[in-house]
């Protein structure tokens, strides 16, 4: 009687234990599904639809966020640069090159948790469309760095790892997993460190 | 012995089924979801202003954009969005009450870019368009499969400047549902 009791026992354990456990552990640990990368830039364009699969549905319903739909625009993020190495704050970045068809865009910096990161005196670590010094042939270039640079500059202030974020705004660029690769975004690239 | 394996067995298969059951349930019973937060910061029809400080009740993770949600249910009727002045640019965007964007539209497609916009089901279109005494008026009509959900509006900031005018925009806001015979 009393091995049957702990039999019982046991095998509650496992089945609520190991059942939530894994839950807890698949949502905190394992890679997002869903997504499209081209270069540095990825982008999860059926996180928080109804299109995305349960194990995303769950993860980002505990996140309270708001995702943006096609019609609004999509958001692409960038960890690190074009060689595949993490963006650091106290590394300087430039990001050139052309941008996708989008009525609006902004650029801003992150941490990795993506908090904005902060302002240096009065300038933002966000740049966007309408206030952006534009290149030759509508290209563009922006400098990623602590200390201030001429041109369009985006300042990374602290330590430790950033992100690029890209929001494009009533663009006709739909991201499939095809089309995505394809498109032409601007590269990332280091131009120097200071550790 | 064999009994005890045989129970951590049974044990891993029905940990299986808990796991499923969890991941599909969770969307619907947390606490943390958009849809959770925005219920307990206001009631249905009223109103709130969202941005990126640490209090508002949702965040719009955007430097550059500001917002306003209101929660509805289209059993009270039809949804009547409207808002006054114009601004750069506004998205709207109809959650439902499991926070997921259903539907959404900027104001390219708007009557002179501004915000009048009428939420209902297929059911009470049909309904609408059956009575001739319905006045349609000037606003965006959205079909939506989403009975009870969130209608957010997000709004580009430009600069400083703008702040004011965007925030009126903004706090100007209603959400009303409209009675259909």
């Amino acid at each position: 009687m009393v091995y049957r009791v702990f039999l019982l026992l046991v095998f509650l354990a496992i089945a609520i234990g190991g059942g939530a456990a894994s839950v807890w552990f698949a949502l905190d640990n394992a890679p997002l599904t869903g997504r499209f990368t081209s270069g540095p830039w990825q982008a999860f364009p059926l996180l928080g639809t109804p299109q995305a699969d349960p194990y995303s549905r769950a993860r980002y319903a505990r996140s309270g966020g708001l995702p943006l739909g096609p019609s609004e625009g999509i958001v692409l993020t960038a960890r690190e640069d074009s060689n595949g190495d993490p963006l650091r704050r106290t590394c300087t970045y430039v990001i050139s090159g052309q941008l996708p068809p989008a009525r609006l865009w902004t650029l801003h910096l992150t941490d990795a948790d993506g908090g904005f990161l902060p302002d240096h005196g009065r300038k933002r670590a966000a740049l966007h469309s309408w206030m952006v010094v534009y290149g030759e042939g509508n290209s563009l270039t922006v400098h990623v760095s602590r200390q201030p640079q001429p041109g369009n500059w985006l300042p990374s202030e602290g330590n430790g790892r950033m992100q690029v974020v890209l929001t494009l705004f009533d663009t006709s660029v739909a991201v499939t997993s095809d089309q995505f690769s394809d498109l032409r975004l601007p590269t990332i690239t280091r131009a120097d460190c200071h550790a | 012995m064999l009994r005890f394996v045989h129970t951590c067995i049974l044990g891993l298969i029905a940990a299986g089924v808990v796991h499923l059951a969890i991941v599909f349930m969770l969307p619907d019973h947390t606490v943390r979801d958009a849809w959770s937060r925005i219920s307990n910061a206001a009631d249905y029809y009223q109103t709130i202003q969202l941005d990126a400080r640490p209090d508002s009740p949702l965040r719009i993770d955007n430097p550059y954009f500001a917002g306003a949600a209101c929660r509805f249910s289209l059993e009270d009727g039809l949804l009547h969005v409207r808002s006054e002045g114009k601004i750069p640019f506004w998205t709207l965007a109809i959650f439902d009450n499991r926070s997921q964007n259903t539907f959404s539209l900027n104001d390219r497609v708007a009557e002179d870019h501004s915000l009048d916009t009428i939420l209902l089901t297929p059911i009470q279109m049909q309904r609408l368009k059956n009575d001739p005494s319905a006045d349609l008026g000037q606003s965006l009509f959205v079909e939506t499969d989403v009975v009870e959900g969130f209608v957010l509006v997000r709004a580009f900031i430009p600069d400083e400047t703008w702040e004011p005018q965007v925030r009126a925009f903004l706090n100007s806001i209603r959400c009303e549902a409209v009675e259909t015979q």
